[in-house]
């Protein structure tokens, strides 16, 4: 993955959640990661396409999704019902809009598809052939793990 | 406290840990296995492969220990309980039932050991292994390397060599004993040792790679072995025969002093770069792509594209840069240079901007840097020619194995591909064209 497209990932990651967490979220280690990995419980994408091609992936555990939108709404929320699924998804839709912006100011272009959510136990994502960059969001709600796959049109 | 705010604190406590776990370099991998309901571990280096296999052939005379000999695919090994090696309880199966093999490799010897049963592999930290405990029961403390944790279990880890060296004095014990020695075996004996003597040398030499390896991850496979040989002559004439193992990092970074190429994390100077042009064959292509895996810094990209804009004018250059150290490439695509420090051949690439001087557009237009671990698959075009110095030696064995085939898969089928100054390609179907500076070869069907 380009490495100009690592920043903008991370920094609206970092801001769009402090921001609608209104509390301290640390950013973990960088990696990639490759072929399968396991979806912790939640799993919202949101697909790009544009110049490149590829997707991003935000996976928590399903108490975390929970949490998490229960904050975000101001209410408690138990159980993963259309509220929480359509949180969770505007949630990655902000964070991939804010970077898909910054990413336009440098000059790339981007485009997004709407965000869709997956839940259930023991998932699974392969993707063939792509390289992930894993950017781990650690709150008190949770970990959030960002996944972003992303390759060039060849 | 509510309970709800107890639950999120006890999250962040575990995603800590975890964070913790995820920080920890993974630099020792082992087979795990049972033994009597205790779980141990093996260097995955030392092992070849596992297999279940039945029906040994017995050998008359054999330690206790040997339960025969087997036939792996053509090859005879011969077999070790290591139950009974340890004297623990072995469950005798019969003839027909499958035992559970694990085949090692110690120098050249292979042979295979059974075990209760195979686990997996784990990957941990070696920063974590701790020294053996001197009272621990079933093995003799020599023969275990140390102690590992690993999600909540404990995994006592074998010392493979120092193992295998108890089994010839074990041998040569029985030998002493009042037991009518035929001619044979005292031959063979003798002829033993006669190997291990002419094998002393090339024992400090074979303690000196696995030193590489494991400060440096630096591999000594056919793509490095000239170079490796003839420093290790050298090594010995300025230690003077004393002293030669590697005891620290710092030791093995002294080694490997001689084995980096020219202009290693600096733009190459004019010298250098004009010897590469002149080593470049002509090409007639409208689009040259290039790979760089192992760019790190970014300093041999740029040197690269602008000797290929110099040696190339009217092709367009498209190279894809990568490394997997983030925190290297991550300066790459913006890197400033002081106008003093740049060789005189990249300055009618540069501009000067507010905080100093950086390559044209045009030149940074032509690099991709990715963020890439060569050993994850990423897609690219067929390429044209490929750049990897100092990087294949870098990665394990069976890991440059697969990257130096990759290099033949990616390419077209006129390609170029230059490596270190103290690396060969050592695969068929490239044609060798080095000059003095510059290890270059060509694609040959």
């Amino acid at each position: 993955m380009r490495v100009e497209y690592i920043n903008p990932f991370v920094e609206s990651a970092f801001n769009v959640m402090k921001e609608v967490l209104q509390t301290n979220v640390r950013r973990g280690e960088l990696y990639l990661k490759s072929t399968s990995m396991p979806v912790m419980g939640v799993a919202a994408i949101v697909g790009l396409a544009g110049d490149v091609e590829g997707r991003v992936l935000f996976d928590m555990e399903k108490n975390t999704a929970l949490a998490i939108a229960s904050v975000m709404n101001g209410e408690e929320l138990t159980a993963m019902d259309d509220l929480v699924k359509a949180t969770i998804t505007e949630l990655a839709n902000m964070i991939t809009a804010q970077a898909v912006t910054k990413l336009h100011e440098l000059g790339f272009r981007f485009d997004l598809t709407p965000p869709a959510i997956f839940t259930g136990d023991n998932m699974e994502i392969s993707n063939h052939e792509v390289e992930a960059l894993i950017v781990p969001m650690e709150t008190p709600y949770g970990k959030v793990e960002i996944n972003v796959a992303i390759r060039e049109r060849g | 406290m509510s309970p709800e705010k107890t639950e999120g604190q006890q999250k962040v406590n575990e995603s800590v840990e975890q964070k913790k776990e995820h920080t920890e370099k993974i630099d020792f991998k082992m087979v795990t296995f049972a033994l009597a309901g205790k779980e141990y571990g093996i260097d995955i280096m030392n092992v070849k492969e596992i297999a279940r296999a039945s029906k040994f052939t017995y050998v008359p005379n054999a330690a206790p220990f040997v339960r025969g000999v087997y036939n792996l695919r053509g090859d005879i090994i011969s077999i070790i309980d290591l139950r009974t090696m340890f004297h623990l309880p072995a469950e005798r199966k019969g003839e027909d039932i499958l035992e559970s093999l694990i085949i090692l490799k110690v120098d050249d010897n292979v042979f295979g050991v059974i075990v209760d049963s195979i686990d997996k592999v784990i990957g941990v930290s070696s920063a974590n292994i701790q020294p053996p405990h001197p009272i621990f029961g079933d093995i003799n403390v020599k023969y275990i390397k140390g102690i590992i944790e690993n999600n909540g279990k404990l995994y006592i880890i074998l010392n493979i060599e120092k193992l295998f060296t108890k089994e010839e004095e074990i041998k040569s014990e029985k030998n002493i004993a009042p037991v009518a020695l035929s001619e044979q075996a005292l031959e063979k004996e003798q002829s033993n040792y006669v190997i291990n003597e002419s094998n002393t040398t090339d024992l400090v030499a074979n303690f000196i790679k696995e030193t590489l390896y494991t400060y440096k991850h630096f591999a000594v496979t056919p793509v490095n072995e000239t170079w490796f040989n003839a420093r290790y002559e050298e090594w010995k004439s300025i230690k003077k025969n004393q002293d030669l193992q590697l005891k620290e990092a710092s030791e093995a970074d002294e080694f490997l002093s001689t084995f980096f190429s020219p202009y290693t994390s600096a733009l190459w100077a004019d010298e250098y770069a004009q010897a590469v042009i002149n080593a470049l064959p002509d090409l007639n292509q409208k689009i040259i792509n290039v790979w760089n895996p192992g760019c790190g810094k970014g300093y041999e990209t740029y040197s690269f594209a602008c000797v290929l804009k110099k040696r190339y004018p009217d092709a367009r250059i498209k190279i894809w840069a990568n490394d997997s150290d983030l925190l290297a490439i991550s300066m790459a695509p913006n890197m400033i240079f002081m106008v003093d420090d740049v060789p005189e051949i990249y300055k009618e690439f540069m501009i000067k901007g507010k905080n100093g001087w950086t390559f044209v557009q045009s030149i940074r237009d032509s690099i991709f840097f990715e963020f890439h671990d060569v050993l994850n698959s990423n897609p690219l075009p067929p390429l044209d020619m490929i750049i990897a110095r100092d990087t294949v030696s870098f990665l394990s064995p069976v890991e440059q194995k697969r990257l130096l085939v990759d290099f033949g898969e990616r390419t077209k089928r006129q390609a170029f591909l230059m490596l270190g100054l103290h690396e060969r390609m050592p695969l068929d179907g490239w044609k060798e064209m080095t000059t003095h500076q510059v290890v270059l070869y060509a694609k040959s069907e």
